[in-house]
């Protein structure tokens, strides 16, 4: 018998008035996997938790977390999952260090070994009230309270918005470590570096729908590859290849984008002009996430 | 453009001048945000003078029914909640107004400008909002001088639309004028004072809630001080309220008492401006304190949570309602002394001859209302809960919804049951010290005991709208207890609507000690409450949990 996915949403659609904030929008994440879920602020990210979490309600289609109904089952659903939201309110009144705590005896388990550990690590102190906080401490709070649970699955809400680098690098190594366990991350984020270091799959969204998904490695098939070359002979009939596309020319260097699926064509158009240098760089998450929001930004 | 006329001027400006740059712009971008708050206080305070002033021609259609209607105002009970009683004895309808309602008025008058100015300065700072704003060319002390000037605005207009509503009813000009200056006067005292909290907290919450305790100290000192004695007494004039109530417009027409209420504004506003200059954007006077780096073994689950969070609420309310009972029970034997002197027919006010429990009755429909005043902001701590987002996070554990509103709910069910008998306890022995009757305490304690399921009744309310309707949490919780407020103190005076008066929970029980105990309206209203908790907490696991919603 397989195993039913850990997340599983078919055609979700929910409404906030008029708008439309989830307009059915598809995603299946299997057990023990980093799944990166991108996009920009407004498409629908935060929303896709909240009804993960059984907070909000679908209006149409369907979600289950581990085969079940999050809305029905939350508290049973919850037992087996930590959620760190973008945005982390703490009670102002009490410290980082009983907010953990708190959090950990909510979910029935409180490992202070643990805990302390990933102070240290996080380099925050629990003794300070959470109004004391900068925004990245009450992040590191939650993002402590949640790797401290030992849970099937993590929600990360844009997690280390405001964490620094070194903390970034400390997150990932942390979540890496969660992998190693087992753990399914479903990892919400605009940050392109870091679900580049981490996920396996990778989900698109734009205006409440999934507009990709797959693994890095299949979406950069789907996209261009930018080439520089510097050749004997010149390089003006590049142009009329098909699948090139941006020719660009400086200084003795031509540089431009191919289609995936004419690399191989278009690699031997340019070996018979004489190639003094080259430079490929595979598509990087910018590209994928401008191809499906390049109207925006121009 | 006017920008670019006014940069140069700025510049220019040093000191003094530059810590108030922008504040034009300021003065305009609040009143924009004022524009439903501005016409609803400002209207609303002049729609209750001609209220009163088309009400009491209905109620007392005669010169003989007015003036039986006085002793209401002139025995000793009445005078604290109303005023001094000037001019009583040759009784117009002017006078009824001025002895009876004006002082309302006037606490109207100051919470308006308690919450203007907090609205615009604290609340600001507190959201970060102020950073934003202060991060363009605008001075260290725009935002509140922009906010005295909305309040001084906003009174200015509240006390000229008093004034003209006063004159329109057919009261004399110069009275109608010191009623307006006084509305006009107490605002900005007010406005000066929480000037002046707003400064001490963090929290616009705490501000507000401690000008507004200012408030009412101030009310109750006026109050004791004007039972004592018809035109009030030494303890009237050490209250901002006693000061402008003396000022007894269409009797004496006093207008020098109001110089001791401007003095105490322009004070305030100066203190304000000189603790404004010490402290940062967005701190308080009172620093952060290190906490435990571990929660106590107590912060653990739902129950321990609320436990916590709202043990402030209980312990600063509750301290406030115990400290009025005592101070009040103290007073008991004052009030038979003066009740003494008074004629017969007083006792009618009552419905006993016994002013004592009488007046223990009343001092728990007080406590009743205080109470239920406590019931309401906790219950909005709650949904504060909800908003910002702290809720979600204790509901992404395997915390049930039911767990968790239901934890905070039973926390200030136990709150109030604790408030009111701890109230009716020591109330009962101040009263019992001074007089030296001590079944007054087993009488002020079942007096209490009796009220508490009607105050849990205004908890079952609002933990059905909370369910069903969290929007309109506030609106119907604060509406509530102004309703019980309103009957406890004017019902009888005013010749309420019967459907008004069963509105407020506080009617149905029996007026123990003045009546005998009966058991079934409190197991009615117990049964209310009980059902409205219930029926909100199914709300709440069907309806969605909303941030900023």
């Amino acid at each position: 018998m397989s195993q039913p996915a850990v997340i599983q949403a078919n055609g979700l659609v929910k409404n906030f008035g008029n708008v439309r904030a989830l307009d059915g929008l598809d995603l299946q994440i299997s057990q023990g996997e980093i799944h990166g879920f991108l996009g920009p602020n407004g498409a629908g990210k935060s929303t896709t938790i909240r009804v993960l979490l059984g907070l909000l309600r679908a209006d149409g289609g369907s979600a289950q977390l581990f085969g079940r109904d999050p809305w029905a089952d939350a508290v049973d659903l919850h037992r087996r999952l930590a959620y760190v939201p973008g945005d982390v309110e703490l009670w102002p009144n009490l410290t980082g260090g009983e907010a953990i705590d708190l959090f950990a005896r909510l979910r029935g388990h409180l490992d202070k070994k643990r805990r302390d550990t990933l102070c240290e690590r996080f380099d925050l102190d629990p003794s300070k009230k959470a109004r004391t906080y900068s925004k990245g401490n009450r992040q590191k709070v939650a993002l402590i309270s949640a790797l401290a649970s030992q849970v099937d699955l993590l929600l990360l809400d844009e997690p280390t918005a405001g964490l620094d680098p070194l903390m970034e690098i400390i997150f990932q190594e942390c979540i890496r470590e969660e992998q190693a366990k087992g753990t399914t991350v479903f990892l919400s984020s605009h940050i392109l570096a870091q679900v580049e270091a981490l996920a396996d799959r990778v989900s698109i969204i734009r205006q409440g729908q999934v507009v990709q998904t797959g693994t890095l490695k299949s979406m950069r098939h789907m996209t261009r590859t930018t080439i520089t070359v510097e050749t004997a002979a010149p390089a003006d009939g590049l142009t009329r290849v098909v699948g090139v596309h941006d020719v660009r020319t400086n200084d003795g260097q031509v540089s431009f984008e191919v289609d995936g699926e004419h690399v191989e064509s278009v690699l031997r158009e340019v070996s018979a002009l004489g190639v003094r240098s080259i430079v490929a760089h595979p598509p990087t998450l910018e590209q994928l996430l401008l191809r499906h929001y390049g109207d925006k930004v121009a | 453009m006017t920008a670019t006329a006014t940069r140069a001027p700025e510049r220019a400006a040093t000191g003094e001048a530059s810590a108030l740059a922008g504040l034009g712009a300021m003065v305009r971008f609040m009143l924009r945000r004022d524009r439903i708050k501005f016409p609803a206080w400002t209207l609303g305070l002049a729609l209750f003078v001609v209220y009163i002033g088309s009400a009491l021609p209905v109620i007392a259609p005669t010169e003989q029914e007015l003036t039986a209607s006085v002793p209401m105002l002139q025995q000793p009970i009445g005078r604290m909640f109303t005023g001094p009683a000037y001019g009583l004895d040759a009784i117009t309808y002017e006078r009824f107004f001025s002895a009876g309602y004006v002082a309302y008025l006037y606490i109207v008058a100051a919470l308006m400008t308690i919450f203007l100015v907090t609205r615009h300065t604290r609340t600001e700072e507190q959201t970060g909002r102020a950073e934003l704003i202060r991060a363009n060319v605008v001075g260290r002390h725009t935002p509140l001088t922009a906010a005295l000037v909305v309040a001084l605005i906003t009174s200015l207009v509240a006390g000229l639309l008093v004034t003209a509503t006063a004159v329109s009813q057919g009261f004399a000009v110069t009275g109608s004028v010191l009623v307006g200056l006084g509305v006009v006067f107490v605002a900005l005292c007010f406005a000066g004072i929480t000037a002046v909290t707003v400064q001490l907290t963090e929290y616009s919450r705490a501000a507000a809630g401690l000008a507004g305790a200012i408030l009412g100290l101030a009310f109750i000192i006026r109050a004791l001080g004007d039972m004592a004695a018809i035109g009030g007494s030494a303890l009237s004039w050490a209250s901002p309220l006693g000061w402008a109530t003396q000022t007894a417009p269409f009797v004496l027409d006093r207008w020098w008492p109001l110089a001791l209420v401007a003095a105490l504004a322009v004070a305030a506003v100066v203190v304000a401006y000189l603790l404004q200059a010490r402290r940062d954007l967005g701190a308080g006077l009172v620093a952060a304190r290190q906490g435990r780096p571990e929660a106590g073994r107590w912060l653990a689950g739902p129950w321990g949570l609320a436990a916590r969070l709202q043990r402030s609420a209980i312990l600063a309310w509750g301290g406030g309602i115990v400290a009025l009972g005592v101070v009040d029970g103290l007073f008991t034997q004052t009030m038979l002394d003066v009740g003494d002197t008074m004629p017969e027919a007083l006792g009618q006010v009552f419905g006993s001859d016994a002013l004592a429990t009488g007046y223990l009755a009343f001092l728990a429909v007080f406590s009743g209302y205080m109470t239920a005043a406590y019931v309401v902001y906790s219950v909005q701590a709650l949904r504060a809960e909800e908003r910002s987002g702290r809720g979600e996070a204790v509901l992404a554990t395997p915390t049930s919804r039911v767990a968790w509103a239901g934890s905070h709910l039973g926390v200030v069910a136990l709150g109030a049951s604790g408030i009111m008998l701890v109230t009716g306890l020591l109330t009962g022995t101040a009263a019992a010290a001074v007089t030296g009757t001590w079944s007054f305490v087993a009488d002020s304690v079942l007096a209490h005991a009796n009220l508490l399921p009607a105050v849990l009744v205004v908890l079952g309310l609002c933990a059905l709208v909370f369910g069903w309707l969290p929007r309109f949490l506030g609106i119907i919780g604060w509406t509530m207890v102004g309703v019980m407020f309103f009957v406890g103190n004017f019902a009888p005076m005013m010749d309420a609507p019967q459907w008004l008066i069963d509105l407020s929970p506080l009617s149905h029980p029996a007026n123990y000690p003045v009546e005998e105990f009966e058991i079934v309206p409190v197991l009615v209203l117990a049964g209310i409450a009980l059902t409205g908790v219930l029926v909100g907490l199914v709300g709440l696991t069907r309806r969605e949990v909303l941030q900023r919603g």
